[in-house]
This record gives structure tokens, sequence and C-alpha cells, in this order.
């Protein structure tokens, strides 16, 4: 029975690679190696065939070439489609979603010696441009993928969302009997901090973490910080705007976060989509004007 | 420490009932049990679930009894602590405890109901950036959808509606296909760059190649090369790749590689057609006579290593009709009916160099230039006749004539009438006997002999009268037409229907007919003349001075040679255009195109270094 724990721990290890190790590194790096031999390989032949008058998308090796991008742009685009299928095994999402980030970074290689190095003001560099446009908001996916998620654990300080909610409703609870005694302008600031939506500021304000109309901000300008606190009713609120202010300075850094690590998607997946609109696009007038 | 504990309820019709009641306590309990101090009746509160009691300090400290959490701020803890000054509020079940306090008062705790937590999952939506953003599938739909409108169905739409004009390079209809050009795939040549707007002037039916028919259109005088069909017959094999190739190019309408656009890409940016590569003619010309038998001239497939002799046209015989081309290798003689010994005009020591030195036109021995001129200083091929530049069918030089070239030595002066001198007409016969027939004060016999006349009658003088025979103006036309007459300096006497006569003067305009040379590229700071024509060593008429292929060899071999200080490597297009051999093709009417820069081509390099 001496075999069985090895064997126990070589399924085990198995099951662990499967389930924890991350798509980059997946089947160390299989579809790296085959991206970068992709690259070498229509590169080689890119520098070696000579086209006449010079290289051209409208060359064989041109058409070669486009034909790799155009498929492996369909393909790429239909992780969309394959996401939405859980499977395990040789084609596991892992394994498509490992094939998607390489091959799709391959496509910089095989996309661009296809165009010949020809730019211009068309429909052809359109689709090249959008295609780079995916690739690159693709490559910041990655990185934030990679990166981001601590810093909004760390943000989040063992607070739900709903949490961080309910403790801002609680201080604005707070508030609202605080304010009873005050004047009608104090009043007034107190009212406009508590009418303000939580997540005021729009995606600008969210991606940039910048919000010039905060009327909790506001408003704590409007209570100015005595010494002694000779006014308690001012006091208070000023110290519950205070802790207002720190509990929505929480909130919009978790907004601010999310809104790195979403927004990419908000380019990859229109421009995906407008991509294959130019690319059908540029297929047909190729052939239409031939 | 004292609790001022105030419950809010509210009942069914929306009425708050207020009750306050104070209790002095250090320690508070919190629960469903009745026995708490504050009593919670929710089924969610534990029934021993806080104690609230005072830290000292003026804090309060909150604690869970059961182990159970309550919510503190917003947090759920189990123990807490809260500052009464600033307030706090304890969450447990549905009740909120509000808790502050009023200066030195007692500690306040507000408890009211609220509603639990309705909506809170949508709230939290809010967290992710889409709610802040336009949806992805709808960005995408617009995008898309704008992409597939203007740049696809608009050009298509117009360009299926439109009515097809004849191409008239005078009046182009511009603009009837709208947004095509964001198809346009680079601008378009120099000479096409005025259709830029006007792709379906070539793009005439959808998915169907540009048309030679519609080339021709324009290009009306365009030549082909070689018959169409024995074009195809001299063409090699294709290659597997490449009749695969073409057999998907004709599907989509393309007229296989003879075909106009098969070489005359366009869209390459505004550049002029590139000259051919040497391969492009030497896949047909290196066996082309293994395809076809029929042709009468070599196999060609690099200028240093496979090329034939050249094959000028020159008149071979007296009075020949027309020039026959005869290669250098079968030692031409060209009967051109002229007697001329380039060697002794071009003797810097002998007596022409000293006839020379002594006329003020010359003032030097002979040189090439004296009697041989360039078309036009520009000495460019593509100058045509009507601008006063080089006609089409003569060579960079312009014809000898006798009354620039000879005639300050070869005098033809017969006569003179008092400060004139009187010339015989060069050219015809039959002019130069009505002249000499006039020489009525010619050399007579005087009527006497021995005695002049005085005085004013003297031979010279105002009342001279010649009174002897006119018979030597005959004989004059008799000897002037003699071997060792005045025309027989230079020309072949002979006999025209029992008349004296000249042999005709067959000089080819142009030797090399089937490739176009440039002299101008080949200036002074090439080459002299006698470095290629071997003049000065020539002692007669008979002898053709034209280079032959192994003397441009010096200099000039294969596109791939090796550019060195004397070597140029020289593709066939540097000598061979497809369309027209003689010259690059141009019709007579074509404004001159642009060039790309100064360098296209060594000639205009040199003729610039030139000028």
């Amino acid at each position: 029975m001496a075999s069985v724990p090895g064997n126990r721990f070589k399924q085990d290890e198995r099951r662990r690679n499967a389930d924890h190790v991350s798509f980059l590194k997946h089947r160390r790096y299989r579809w790296l190696w085959i991206a970068v031999l992709l690259c070498l390989a229509t590169g080689l032949g890119y520098a070696l065939i000579d086209q006449e008058p010079r290289p051209n998308g409208g060359s064989w090796y041109g058409y070669t070439l486009g034909t790799i991008g155009l498929g492996l742009i369909v393909w790429l685009s239909l992780l969309g489609i394959r996401k939405r299928k859980i499977t395990a095994g040789n084609w596991s999402l892992k394994a498509w979603t490992s094939a998607h980030v390489y091959l799709g970074l391959a496509l910089i290689v095989v996309g661009t010696l296809h165009t010949g190095f020809q730019i211009g003001w068309n429909v052809h560099t359109l689709a090249y441009f959008l295609m780079l446009l995916v690739i690159i908001s693709g490559i910041y996916g990655v990185i934030v993928y990679a990166t981001l998620p601590t810093t909004l654990s760390n943000n989040r300080n063992e607070m739900t969302r709903g949490e961080m909610l309910e403790a801002l409703t609680a201080i604005d609870r707070q508030l609202e009997s605080a304010a009873q005694p005050l004047g009608r302008q104090q009043s007034d600031l107190v009212i406009r901090a508590l009418e303000q939506d939580v997540f005021y500021g729009g995606a600008w304000g969210r991606l940039t973490g910048t919000y010039p109309g905060c009327a909790t901000n506001r408003a704590l300008g409007g209570f100015p910080e005595v010494a002694g606190g000779v006014d308690g009713a001012s006091e208070r609120v000023r110290s519950l705007l205070v802790k207002r202010a720190e509990q929505l300075a929480q909130i919009r850094r978790q907004l601010r976060i999310r809104a790195l690590l979403e927004i990419w998607l908000f380019i990859h997946i229109p421009a995906t989509i407008a991509l294959l609109a130019a690319l059908f696009a540029h297929v047909v007038s190729v052939f239409y004007y031939w | 420490m004292a609790f001022l504990i105030r419950t809010i309820d509210v009942t069914a019709s929306g009425r708050e009932i207020v009750r306050d009641r104070t209790v002095d306590k250090g320690e508070l309990s919190i629960g469903r049990a009745s026995d708490n101090d504050i009593h919670l009746t929710d089924l969610a509160v534990e029934q021993h679930h806080i104690s609230m009691k005072d830290a000292g300090g003026g804090m309060l400290s909150v604690e869970s009894v059961g182990g159970l959490g309550f919510g503190l701020d917003g947090r759920t803890v189990t123990s807490g602590s809260i500052d009464p000054n600033v307030g706090g509020e304890v969450s447990v079940g549905t009740a909120r405890l509000a808790i502050s306090r009023e200066g030195d008062g007692p500690v306040q705790i507000v408890i009211k109901q609220v509603e639990k937590d309705e909506g809170a999952g949508d709230v939290l939506q809010n967290f992710a950036l889409a709610s802040a953003l336009p949806s992805k599938r709808t960005m995408a739909w617009i995008f898309a959808g704008a992409i597939l409108l203007l740049l696809l169905s608009v050009p298509i739409v117009t360009h299926l509606i439109r009515s097809p004009v004849e191409n008239d390079p005078d009046n182009l209809q511009q603009g009837q296909v709208v947004l095509d050009d964001a198809w346009s795939t680079g601008e378009l040549s120099l000479k096409h760059h005025e259709l830029e707007d006007n792709c379906e002037a070539c793009h005439q039916t959808p998915f169907v190649s540009v048309q030679d028919e519609t080339c021709l259109s324009c290009h009306e005088e365009i030549e082909d090369h070689a018959d169409m069909p024995r074009q195809a017959l001299g063409m090699p094999p294709m290659s597997t790749g490449d009749s695969l190739q073409w057999s998907i190019g004709e599907t989509l309408g393309k007229e296989g590689p003879l075909g106009c656009v098969s070489c005359h890409t366009e869209h390459e940016g505004q550049v002029r057609q590139a000259a051919a590569k040497e391969a492009f003619c030497s896949d047909c010309h290196n066996e082309l006579d293994t395809r076809l038998t029929d042709v009468d001239f070599g196999n060609a497939s690099d200028f240093g290593e496979k090329h034939p002799q050249f094959r000028p046209a020159i008149y071979t015989a007296q009075f020949a009709d027309k020039p026959v081309r005869v290669s250098l290798d079968d030692k031409p003689v060209e009967q051109s009916g002229l007697k001329f010994t380039h060697d002794e005009h071009m003797d810097p020591q002998g007596g022409v160099a000293r006839m020379a030195i002594s006329l003020t036109k010359y003032g030097a021995p002979l040189e090439c230039s004296d009697c041989h001129s360039e078309w036009s200083d520009e000495g460019l091929i593509v100058q045509v006749s009507e601008n006063g530049g080089k006609p089409s069918d003569y060579g960079d030089f312009a014809p000898v004539v006798m009354e620039d070239a000879c005639e300050s030595c070869h005098s033809l002066v017969f006569d003179r009438a008092g400060p004139q001198f009187r010339n015989l007409r060069h050219g015809d016969v039959d002019d130069l006997m009505a002249d000499l027939a006039t020489m009525d004060r010619g050399p007579r016999q005087p009527v006497v002999s021995g005695r002049g006349r005085p005085g004013q009658f003297a031979r010279g003088g105002t009342y001279y009268s010649n009174f002897g025979r006119p018979m030597s103006a005959y004989i004059a036309v008799n000897r002037a037409l003699e071997r060792t007459g005045v025309c027989g300096e230079c020309h072949i006497p002979t006999t025209t229907n029992g008349r004296r006569d000249l042999t005709p003067v067959n000089l080819p305009n142009r030797f090399l007919w089937q490739g176009h040379f440039s002299h101008a590229a080949h200036g002074d700071d090439v080459a002299e003349c006698t470095d290629c024509h071997n003049a000065e060593e020539s002692s007669e008429a008979t002898d053709l001075l034209i280079p032959n292929l192994e003397s441009c060899r010096d200099c000039h071999l294969g596109e791939t040679a090796v550019k060195t200080e004397e070597i140029t490597p020289s593709g066939c297009a540097m000598c061979h255009a497809y369309h027209t051999p003689t010259a690059p093709w141009k019709p007579e009417d074509h404004p001159e195109p642009g060039r790309n820069g100064g360098n296209d081509s060594v000639a205009a390099l040199l003729g610039g270094l030139r000028r």
C-alpha cells in the first residue's frame, strides 16, 4: 500500500493544478509557446518571401496572414460564448482562456504583418486599430486582474458592500437627529449632504476618484472646527460629517478599484463587436472592389 | 449612569407613539427576554443579546452576550465602543438604537423599528461600473451598426444604383459612389492620382477584378508586348502555387498573368510604376526558343551572362530600299553611299586638323561634336518631336547635315558675284546641274591669248566681257560628278538612265530599334565618344562604329551583379520597355508626369549632374 499515498499525491496535484494554476501558466505556458512559434513563423515568412512590388495585404502571403488573422479574431471573440459553457478537460475554459490571451497577443504580429505596414484613413486601417484597441484593452485587463483584487480586498477592511452602505445609512440617521438644533443655513448643508446619491459622480468620477461636487465635503466646510466645542450640536454634526466623509471615501475607493478593474471590458467587448463589423466590411470591400 | 430610553413606534395609521423612560444603571441589557432593560420583540434577537456599560471617560462599551454579532455603525461586530457625544448606532434585528448625549445630560437611546433591507441587492449593483456607463451591448450595437452602415452599405448601395458612364480622362464623372474612398487601400500612382475620387472608373463590376478593357478605354494607344496567343505560348509552365493562385484569382474575374493588373498594381502610394525586375523578363525569355521556335531573336536572361549580340539595322548594299538587321558578330559592312574616313578627320596631327585650326569656326583639330550633335541638351528619350525634341524614330543624335558639318572645308563655292560667293546647291543632282549651267562667268577660253584688255575692260573690271564659248560649264558638270570631281570627294558616282548621277546616301536614322540607349546617361564624365565608338582607327566609310555587346559589358552586367565604381548592375528595363521596345510608352498628348524625387533612374541622375 506504499504506492497509494504517492498516487494519491499525484492525483491531488493534478487536480490542484487544474484548479489553482493561473490560466497564464496553464500547462507550462503551452499557449505562450504556440503563440511565440506563430509569431516567429509568420515573421520569418514575411522577411524571406519577396512580394512584388512591395509587401501588401493583397499578395498571396498577405491573404494567408489575413486568413490566419481573421480565423484568430473570430475564434478569440467566441470566448464570449464559450465562457458561458463551463466544462473540464483538454478544452477546459482555462485552456481556452490561456489560448485566448496568448493567441490574442500573437495577433498583434500577424495583423501588423498583414497590413504590410501600409496605414491610411480607410476601413482596413480602422479594423487594424480596432484590433489593437481590443488587444491593448485585453492586456490591461490581464494586468489589473492580476494586481487590483488584492487592493480591492484590502480596501474592504472586512466589510461587505452592504455593510458599507449600511454604515453610511446609520451615520445618516444619526446626522438627521443630531442636526435638529441647527439653524437654517447649516441644516441646508446637512440636507444636501444626505440627499446626495452615494454613487454620484459618474464613470469619470469613479475612474479618477475626483468628486468636485461632493456635498458632504461642502457641508464640512460650513462647520468650522472650533477648539473646545463651543456649540455642542454643531460639533456633533461636524464629527458625524467627518465620519460620513470617511465612510464615503471607503465606498469611493471601492468604486474606483472596481471601475479600474471593469473599464477594460467596456472597451474590449464593444470594440470586439465593432472589430467584427469592420472586419466584415474590410473583407467584403476588398473583394467588392477587387 | 443614567440612560434616557426613547421608544418610537409607528401605528398602522402611521402615527408615531413616543415613550420615554429613564434607567439609572451602570449596565444596560438588550434582548428578547422581558427581563432586559431594553426589551425587543423580534425573533432575530437573542434572549440576552447585548450588554452596554459605562467604559469610563464618557465612553460606552457594547458587548455581545451570547456571541452573536450585532450592527455597530453598519458593521457587524461582537464588541465595540461608542462615544455618545459623537453618536453611534447599534442595530439588532429590525431595531435601530441611536445613542447620543447632549452636553452633560444622560445618554439618550432612541429605538426605532426599520423595514428590513428592502432593495438592498439592487443598491449593491451600483458598485459595478456598469451602473455608470452605457451597456456594453448597446455600445457594441451602435459601433458595429455605424460601421456596417457607413463603411459597407452606403458604398455598396450607391455603387449598385449608379448609372455607369464611359470613361473619359478629360471629363471624369466623380463622386457617384459615396464613401467608397474609405475602401481605398492606399493612394493611387502619380499618373492615376486624379482618379482618387473615382473608384468606380476602374472598379466597375462588384467582385470582379479590374478588367483590361477598362484600362484600354483610356490607354487605347498602348501596344501589346506581342500577340496575345503567342505571349501565352511563350510563358513557361506555372508552378503549382502560381496556378492555384491564378485559378482562385480567375474565379474572381482576374484576367490571368497577362492581364494589365498583374503587373500594374495600384494603391501603393503616389509613385511611378517601378521598372520590372530582370526575372519578369527572363521568366519567358530565358528559354523562349523552346516554346516559340520561330522567333528570330536569341534567348536572354541576364545582360552580363545571357544576351544576344546587338543587331543594328543598317543598309548592307548600295541602293538598298531599307535597312536590315545584322549581328555585330557577322562583321557587318555598311554601304551608306558615302566615302568618309573617320581616322583622317580625327587625326590631331593630320592635314584635316591643320585646316580646321586655320578656320575660325573650329580653331582646333576636329572633335566628334563638330559634326555630330544631339537633338537637344536634354537628350532624354521621352522628348517628342513636336516639342522640338527628338523624333521617336531617331537615335539620340540628329543626322549630320552636310552644310553645317562638311562644307566649311569641302566648299561648294563655284562662282563669285561681286562681294558674294555662289554655292552649289547640295542634295539634288538636278539642282547641281542647274547651278553649274548658270556659271556663265566661269573660266572660259579668252578670245585672244597673250594679251589682256586694259583698265575697266580688264578681267574683273566694270566693262569686262567674256566673249568665249560657254562650254566649260558643261564640262564642269561632268567633272563634278566624276570620282575626282567636287561631288566625288564624298559621294560615289553612278549612272542613272545613261546620265551621270550619285549613289543615294543611305544612313539609318537609328541603329538599335529594340532597346533604348541614352547618350546623355553616358556623358563626358562617364565616357568619351571614342571609348565606345572606334572612330579614330576607322579608315573606311563601310566600317560600322556601333559598339558591341562585349564592350557594354565592361560596365554593365546583369541585375544581380555587385555594384562597384566600374560595374553598374543593369536589369532589362534599363534598355528595354515592355509595351514599346524602343522607348517607354507614352501617348503623344500626355502631360509630363511628376517624378519620384530625382533618383528614379541612373539616366536621370547622370543627366542631372551634367546639367
